[in-house]
């Protein structure tokens, strides 16, 4: 018997954050330092925000010293535009480039446990991508907590947040965005231990609910990335930005993906193949194993296709080998170690003196909601909607373009939330409380869990699940042309069909996993289909977008994808041009921010 | 490839519409390599998909997947098969959910009820030391920052709160106390006073029966009751 879905109270607050990770506290926390008295309500899917997934990201956060006498914002700049094979946004880069300091010091002021320097300073390691002086050599610019950098970041945001008194609501998805004409005025949400549904009316609601990579067989993200806050812009009828722009990180560690970070290549590991061989000298000479990502998990998977690379038994798995046997004992033991346990821990290898068996992992979402260099939401490339905004790895501004460099990710999360934070509080001078819910309110979300708590046939929601995640990696993963994207777009079209029909074995709305998690999985299909709809769209190759039969960049795609679906497949494309506001100025070697050669 | 292993595991089982629990046993052919995660999820994908459990990071960095194995509170994503089989010599596992806060399904607990004494301990910075240059970062040593570094490592799995023998009762729990005494030796923190306040209140430090049990549980290997130790001393 199914209970009949309602809408169980109403809550009131200033700004509603959905998604408490590192971006959505960092903007909670920038409102609250400049208005303490906003109210404040943090949805996160997991039972507190230390928990997010911004917690599991470890090597660093990239910026630059002003005390550094070798580096400048200007070459991080161009290392950012080069590393998104040029389709990143300017006026973003330069605004994120030129404040990233100042979000360091403001992590270690509020209780960051830096890694320090011999000077008590706080330290810094090379990531692939960042150089000096335009390419020439290793930038030392990620600043870092050992190799817990998103656990340091995570904690601080938290922390600041809770010493203000934001409402942390846990274990709680929100499930559809509620307007008043135009204007977003909060969204409804589900909680898991009651299974009640609430309505929150907020004068302003930031979406900032992280990635989605979990529709991939190998994956480093957590259990809930699923793309839950894309789904539910696109059900309002908002647009999602390049999200054929999947990373994938070169070195997962085999089997389910777990990330091993580049930190390890920053600290001198090294790439090889079955004859050890440091194959990544022959793909980029200069930068070697610490070239940008997409060229590192190309490089492998080419190692792999054309025989040189191993395979595992007990994991299924083809994979190549990370070296980090010749690294100093300090190095082991105290700036590494954590990750090194993963090996010894999960694969029972040790990293001092065996070689350790990696493959490429579906890491991060460079697209997202698209949003101005402030955080408010777009409905097309010229119109915000009032009252959304959106920060983290669930946007895109777009720092990263299609291709993001290493450490960039937390200095995003970082300066992007604290900008939107400050974008709200602008906001909130003129804003007036919602005045009462709209007539509408619960009908996507009461639609979508009647089907699921009524659905009807002998489908299983794990092998939905698995055919999802295999689809994905085989078809729309690191390389990709024409054939195998429309295979793929028929077999999503046949999976979403299949979802529909997988009977719930349990109709409470109490604690029900299963509910919950055919929810998520139809938010996989959904944002599944517009990755290959994006893929297909994009006839050329840039950053992370690979296509076989369109191997190169081409001026014709000089712009981002924007994507409408608020019915299953039936997509819209729009475009948004790229951002070239730095080249534009004509300011010092602006010719470096034209659309150049990108080569390592 | 290492052979699959049949391991049954007993399962405390607890629904909330019916107020009803029991135990239930399901066997299990798994490689040896597989976490207990996977092999909770192997159960729902292949017996009974209402058996509830929680994780999100799963390798070791979030702390949301804490359940009891014969005895032990652990992390369910690290704990491989074969080295279940190997540390406890048995193929039977005796799983129940976390003690530590109430139980919403299953293996299911209400951390977010167990959180609320890691937020009573205040685990921000209250007050924090100026610098003698605005926009410059504090200064500190490797030698000072050595000496509390493990401690920040915590992810409040809550395993040390439930193997210990006074957090049941009256005690914050360790890694509450240890939250405080992070900061009571983090060299950026003067709001001292109050701290030690927190520290040796009702619910504090002295409720510590010295068990250690919280060390030997610890998934992240951190020695909580050395701290719990400087704690009690006084010595930050």
């Amino acid at each position: 018997m199914v209970e009949k879905l309602a809408i169980d109270s109403t809550l009131r607050c200033d700004v509603l954050v959905i998604g408490a990770g590192g971006a959505g506290l960092r903007a909670a926390a920038q409102i609250c330092e400049e208005k303490p008295e906003t109210k404040i309500i943090a949805l996160t899917k997991v039972t507190s925000p230390q928990k997010s997934h911004t917690t599991t990201a470890q090597g660093g956060m990239a910026a630059v010293d002003p005390k550094d006498s070798e580096d400048r914002p200007l070459f991080h700049m161009f290392d950012t535009w080069k590393g998104s094979d040029c389709s990143s946004d300017q006026n973003v880069i330069k605004k994120v480039c030129e404040t990233g300091w100042e979000e360091v010091v403001w992590l270690e002021r509020h209780g960051m446990h830096f890694s320090r320097t011999e000077e008590s300073r706080i330290a810094k390691r090379p990531f692939g991508g960042h150089m000096l002086n335009f390419g020439e050599k290793m930038a030392f610019r990620a600043c870092y907590e050992a190799t817990r950098t998103g656990k340091g970041i995570m904690d601080t945001v938290w922390d600041e947040c809770l010493k203000y008194g934001v409402n942390f609501i846990g274990q709680c998805i929100a499930t559809e965005l509620l307007f008043e004409d135009d204007r977003c005025i909060g969204a409804i949400i589900f909680r898991f231990p009651e299974g009640k549904f609430k309505a929150v009316l907020a004068k302003a609601t930031i979406i900032a609910t992280g990635g989605k990579t979990r529709m991939y067989k190998v994956s480093t993200n957590c259990r809930g990335n699923t793309g839950d806050g894309l789904a539910m812009a696109l059900n309002a009828g908002l647009p999602v930005m390049d999200l054929e722009a999947v990373q994938f990180h070169p070195t997962g560690i085999i089997g389910p993906g777990i990330l091993a970070s580049e930190a390890l290549r920053g600290e001198g590991a090294i790439l090889r193949n079955k004859d050890e061989e440091p194959f990544m000298e022959r793909y980029a000479p200069t930068a070697k194993d610490l070239a940008p990502r997409d060229l590192i998990s190309r490089s492998i998977i080419t190692e792999i296709r054309e025989g040189r690379g191993l395979f595992n038994e007990d994991h299924n798995a083809k994979h190549v080998w990370l070296d980090l046997r010749h690294l100093p004992k300090e190095v082991h033991e105290k700036k590494i170690q954590e990750i090194e346990s993963f090996f010894r821990r999960f694969v029972g290898v040790d990293p001092v003196t065996e070689l350790c068996p990696v493959a490429p992992t579906a890491h991060y979402q460079m697209g997202g909601i698209p949003t101005n260099e402030y955080g408010d939401v777009q409905r097309d490339a010229d119109n915000i909607v009032p009252g959304l905004f959106a920060c983290g790895e669930a946007a895109a501004a777009s720092l990263h373009g299609l291709n993001r460099l290493g450490t960039n990710s937390l200095l995003e999360l970082i300066t992007m939330g604290k900008v939107t934070g400050r974008q709200v509080v602008e906001y909130l001078k003129d804003a007036k409380d919602p005045e009462e819910l709209p007539p509408n309110a619960g009908n996507i979300t009461f639609g979508q869990f009647s089907t699921y708590l009524k659905a009807q046939g002998n489908e299983n929601y794990a092998d939905v699940r698995d055919t999802l995640r295999q689809t994905m990696m085989d078809n729309v993963g690191i390389f990709r042309s024409e054939k195998p994207l429309l295979e793929a777009i028929d077999k999503l079209k046949e999976l979403r069909e299949r979802a529909m029909h997988i009977p719930m074995s349990l109709t409470s709305l109490q604690a029900n996993q299963d509910l919950w998690q055919i929810w998520e999985l139809n938010n996989l299909i959904t944002v599944s289909i517009i990755i290959a709809q994006g893929a297909l769209a994009r006839k050329e190759s840039r950053g992370a977008h690979f296509r076989e039969d369109y191997p190169v960049r081409s001026n014709e795609f000089n712009y981002h994808t924007l994507v409408y679906m608020q019915e299953f497949n039936k997509i819209s494309f729009g475009k948004r041009p790229i951002d070239m506001s730095l080249f534009k100025a004509k300011g010092e070697r602006y010719e470096m921010f034209d659309y150049i050669e990108r080569k390592y | 490839m290492s052979k699959p292993y049949k391991i049954t595991l007993e399962i405390n089982r607890y629904d909330p519409d019916t107020e009803l629990s029991w135990i239930q046993s399901y066997t299990v052919e798994a490689g040896g390599i597989l976490r207990f995660v996977d092999v909770l999820r192997k159960i729902n994908d292949e017996q009974d998909s209402t058996l509830a459990w929680a994780s999100s990071c799963e390798h070791a960095q979030c702390g949301s997947c804490g359940i009891i194995v014969n005895g032990k509170p652990l992390l369910a994503c690290e704990l491989l098969v074969k080295d279940a089989v190997e540390q406890f010599k048995t193929h039977t596992f005796r799983l129940r959910p976390l003690t530590i806060a109430p139980v919403l399904r299953d293996l299911i607990v209400d951390l977010e009820k167990a959180y609320e004494r890691v937020h009573k301990a205040k685990p921000y910075l209250i007050k924090p030391a100026p610098v003698p240059q605005e926009g410059d970062e504090y200064r500190i040593s490797q030698e000072k920052l050595e000496t509390y570094i493990e401690a920040t490592q915590c992810i409040n799995c809550f395993c040390c709160a439930t193997a210990c023998i006074s957090s049941h009762h009256h005690f914050i729990g360790p890694n509450a106390t240890m939250a405080n005494i992070v900061r009571l030796m983090d060299p950026r923190e003067t709001a001292k006073e109050e701290r030690m306040e927190i520290l040796y209140r009702e619910d504090g430090v002295y409720r510590c029966h010295t068990s250690r049990a919280c060390s030997f549980v610890c998934p992240k290997e951190i020695d909580v009751s050395h701290f719990l130790a400087l704690g009690k001393e006084g010595r930050f």
